[in-house]
This record gives C-alpha cells, sequence and structure tokens, in this order.
C-alpha cells in the first residue's frame, strides 16, 4: 500500500465538510495533529465551529453502566460478496446524555484505536487515541465518516449512497447500493461536463428549505463541492431507459433504503424517518433503469422537459410515467 | 386465527409515519431500525392501523371499517383479519 501523503503536524485545525465546521484541538497532553492529504482542500480558516473535537493520547473507560446500543462487524465486500472480517469494527455506548464511541482503524499499520466521547446536544467532543505515536490524523477511516453521520444525525440531515451530478441548473442524484452504477452514471455526466459532486457518497441538506447535495473528502485531491437538488433517481442497470415515478411513501421506502443510518433508538429512527419524508415531500423520486451510455443523459432531459410542460399545465408535481 | 373478542395493538417495536394517505412503517430490532424490512401500507391499511389503540378488539375494528368504507360486514371483516393476520406474521402488531 503507498504511504498516505500528510500534513506537517498541527496542534489544529479547522474543517469544513458539507457546510460542518469542526475544529480539532490537540489537548494539552494530546499528540500532534497531522490529517491526511485528502483533507486538504476542506481545511479552512473560519472560526465558527458546529463542534470540537479535543484529541487526546491514550485511552479511557467507558462507564460501566453504560449501555451498548450499536456494534458495527468489519465487512468487505470480495467479488460482490460481504465478509465479516472481525467483529466489533465500532460500537457506540450510551450512558446518560453521553455517547462513547469506540473503534479501530483497519488502514493503521501501528493498531490504532480511539473512543470519541460525544453528545448530540453539546458540541464539546473528546477524543482518545491509542498508539497514536508522536502525530496522527484524528479522523482516519472510519471515524470521518462516522463523526460526518453523527452531524447529520444532530442536524436532522440524510447520509446517502449516492452519486450526484449538477448539470444546465440541475442537479440530479443517483441512489443505488454497490453494483447499482453511481460511479458509471457519474463517469458518463462528467464526459459531457456535468459537475460530479461526488460518485459514491452524498450529504443531503435542508439549507432554509432549499435541498443541496455535499461531497465528503474520500480521496486525495477532493475539494468541497455542493449543488441544488432538483432530482432523485433509484437507479438499476436496464437496457434501455426507463423512469418510474414514485408515490411517496414508495419513494421514503427506496430512499432510506440506501441511506446510510446508524440510528440507536425509535426516537432517532423516528426522526430520520421525518427526515426522509420531508426530503421526498419535496423532491420529485424515481426509479430508473439505464443503459449506461450516453443516451441515458438525453433522456433525462427529455423527461425534464416533459416535467416542466406537466408542472404548468397540470398542476401536478410528478409526471406521467414513460 | 384471531377471533372477533381479540384486542389489536400496534407493536411498540415499529416506528411509523403517516406520508399523504399512507403509512411508512420502520421495525426496529435491538433498538436498530431494520431498513431491510420497511413496510408501507395503503389508505385502508392506515386507517386499521391509526384506529388499532390496544382497546379495541377485531369486532369493533370491523364495524368502524364498514362505517368509514360503507362496506358489509363480510368484507370489512375479511378485510380486517386479513390486515391482521399479514401484519402479525411481520410481528408488526400484537393481539391479546
Amino acid at each position: 500500500m503507498a504511504k498516505a501523503v500528510r500534513f506537517k503536524p498541527v496542534r489544529s485545525y479547522n474543517l469544513n465538510i458539507a457546510d460542518y465546521n469542526i475544529r480539532v484541538i490537540a489537548a494539552e497532553d494530546g499528540p500532534d495533529l497531522q490529517p491526511s492529504e485528502r483533507f486538504r482542500g476542506s481545511i479552512t480558516n473560519h472560526v465558527t465551529q458546529d463542534i470540537a473535537i479535543k484529541v487526546h493520547h491514550g485511552a479511557v473507560n467507558v462507564p460501566e453502566d453504560a449501555e451498548r446500543v450499536l456494534v458495527a462487524p468489519y465487512l468487505v465486500e470480495v467479488k460482490g460478496y460481504k465478509v465479516n472480517r472481525k467483529d466489533n469494527f465500532w460500537s457506540v455506548y450510551r450512558h446518560n446524555a453521553d455517547l462513547y464511541l469506540i473503534t479501530n482503524f483497519p488502514d493503521s499499520p501501528s493498531g490504532k484505536r480511539a473512543m470519541l466521547k460525544f453528545s448530540l446536544i453539546f458540541p464539546e467532543w473528546d477524543l482518545w487515541i491509542e498508539n497514536a505515536g508522536a502525530s496522527t490524523d484524528p479522523l482516519d477511516y472510519p471515524l470521518d465518516g462516522l463523526v460526518l453521520y453523527y452531524l447529520t444525525a444532530i442536524n436532522s440531515d440524510i447520509m446517502i449512497h449516492a452519486s450526484g451530478v449538477y448539470y444546465d441548473t440541475q442537479g440530479y442524484l443517483f441512489s443505488g447500493t454497490s453494483g447499482k452504477g453511481k460511479t458509471t452514471l457519474a463517469g458518463i455526466w462528467d464526459n459531457v461536463g456535468a459537475q460530479v459532486i461526488h460518485d459514491d457518497r452524498l450529504i443531503i441538506r435542508n439549507r432554509g428549505g432549499i435541498y443541496r447535495m455535499f461531497n465528503t473528502p474520500v480521496n486525495k485531491g477532493d475539494v468541497p463541492r455542493s449543488a441544488p437538488l432538483n432530482k432523485i433517481l433509484i437507479i438499476e442497470h436496464g437496457v434501455e431507459n426507463c423512469t418510474l415515478n414514485l408515490r411517496e411513501s414508495s419513494a421514503i421506502t427506496s430512499v432510506i433504503a440506501n441511506c446510510i443510518q446508524h440510528n440507536y433508538d425509535p426516537e432517532m429512527i423516528a426522526r430520520f424517518l421525518g427526515s426522509v419524508s420531508l426530503l421526498c415531500s419535496k423532491i420529485p423520486v424515481s426509479r430508473l433503469s439505464f443503459k449506461p451510455d450516453r443516451s441515458i443523459i438525453d433522456y433525462l432531459l427529455k423527461n425534464e422537459f416533459q416535467q416542466s410542460y406537466s408542472e404548468a399545465f397540470e398542476g401536478h408535481r410528478f409526471y406521467a410515467s414513460f | 386465527m384471531a377471533d372477533l373478542n381479540t384486542i389489536v395493538s400496534r407493536s411498540k417495536s415499529i416506528v411509523g409515519r403517516k406520508t399523504g394517505s399512507e403509512y411508512v412503517l420502520i421495525p426496529v430490532s435491538n433498538n436498530i431500525a431494520d431498513m431491510e424490512s420497511v413496510f408501507t401500507i395503503n389508505e385502508t391499511g392506515a386507517f386499521i392501523w391509526e384506529q388499532m389503540d390496544g382497546k379495541k378488539s377485531i369486532e369493533e375494528l370491523t364495524n368502524l371499517l364498514m362505517e368509514e368504507y360503507e362496506v358489509d360486514y363480510q368484507t370489512a371483516l375479511a378485510d380486517i383479519t386479513g390486515f391482521v393476520e399479514t401484519m402479525r406474521d411481520y410481528l408488526v402488531i400484537e393481539t391479546a
């Protein structure tokens, strides 16, 4: 494996990812901070912060009477099959208003392990890292995605397996599980000059009644991207291009199936369901079967025209199926 | 099979939300949402779901359905028992 490129060590830095402001600070006893190169485009000078994460060396114990509410096994995909490599990849414990997330870092050669003490109410979080060495990236995989996930939960936002593109004032989100064509579609749109927001994972935020989709830093060279969201398409490969508009409840269940969610109690699940329901009441959702070539772009652009026609003359948000 | 006096209630392991005239139901198991088993129920199912307060019997639900949709007793009873048995199999509702 190629050695990850990293910044020079620092004692603090600010990230802006999906419009969340995250301040990362080394505690007095903490290691130097050395974010990976993939975060370069997300480091900002913003002084406002949604959360602050203070990074310490070492480990602390979860309170004895804490309740374990989530256990995530470590799954890898081999030739389309999910393989459980080891148990307890990461776990979440709850103790009163505090949550404790314990995780391994599968990409860490030093056996790094961490515990994040956080809250869905208070913005000051603490992170203890074992085997961090003199300097470390405190948001190595999977912690970066988990921190972002809990930020979406706090803000009633949505994290989803999807690619997203922006073309001619329209933002399209293509959602599906692995192998359904997210990356393929992003590539086809990229070839015609569309802005690809991301090809695998997006965060959807409702900003003052306007839905936007955001990327998150995954690879070296990633820069923050976002675009308005105008249409959600639940995708699969097909022999011809075809859409089926989904009524609201089917739209909700189709979107939910592709969301990333680590909810651990009915109240959180209800709030998440509310967020997806609101999204699906505002943004049209369709199933899309597509041929993996340029024809899908012409097809969707033609669909957009017919949608506008229908809205103008019939007053319906959804247009007739083709 | 449930009899007419059977009391029907929604499972506490379900998170539901009304959307238009339908419901989306998410099962919760060990505090975790099972997103691969999400249900939607149509307008009639939604009416039955809303009436299932843990106090009404199958007979009472049948009478309410008759009034709401102006159907005969046998049709309403068949709808109610069909719904209850299916939903009970999926652990969405409980009977006592």
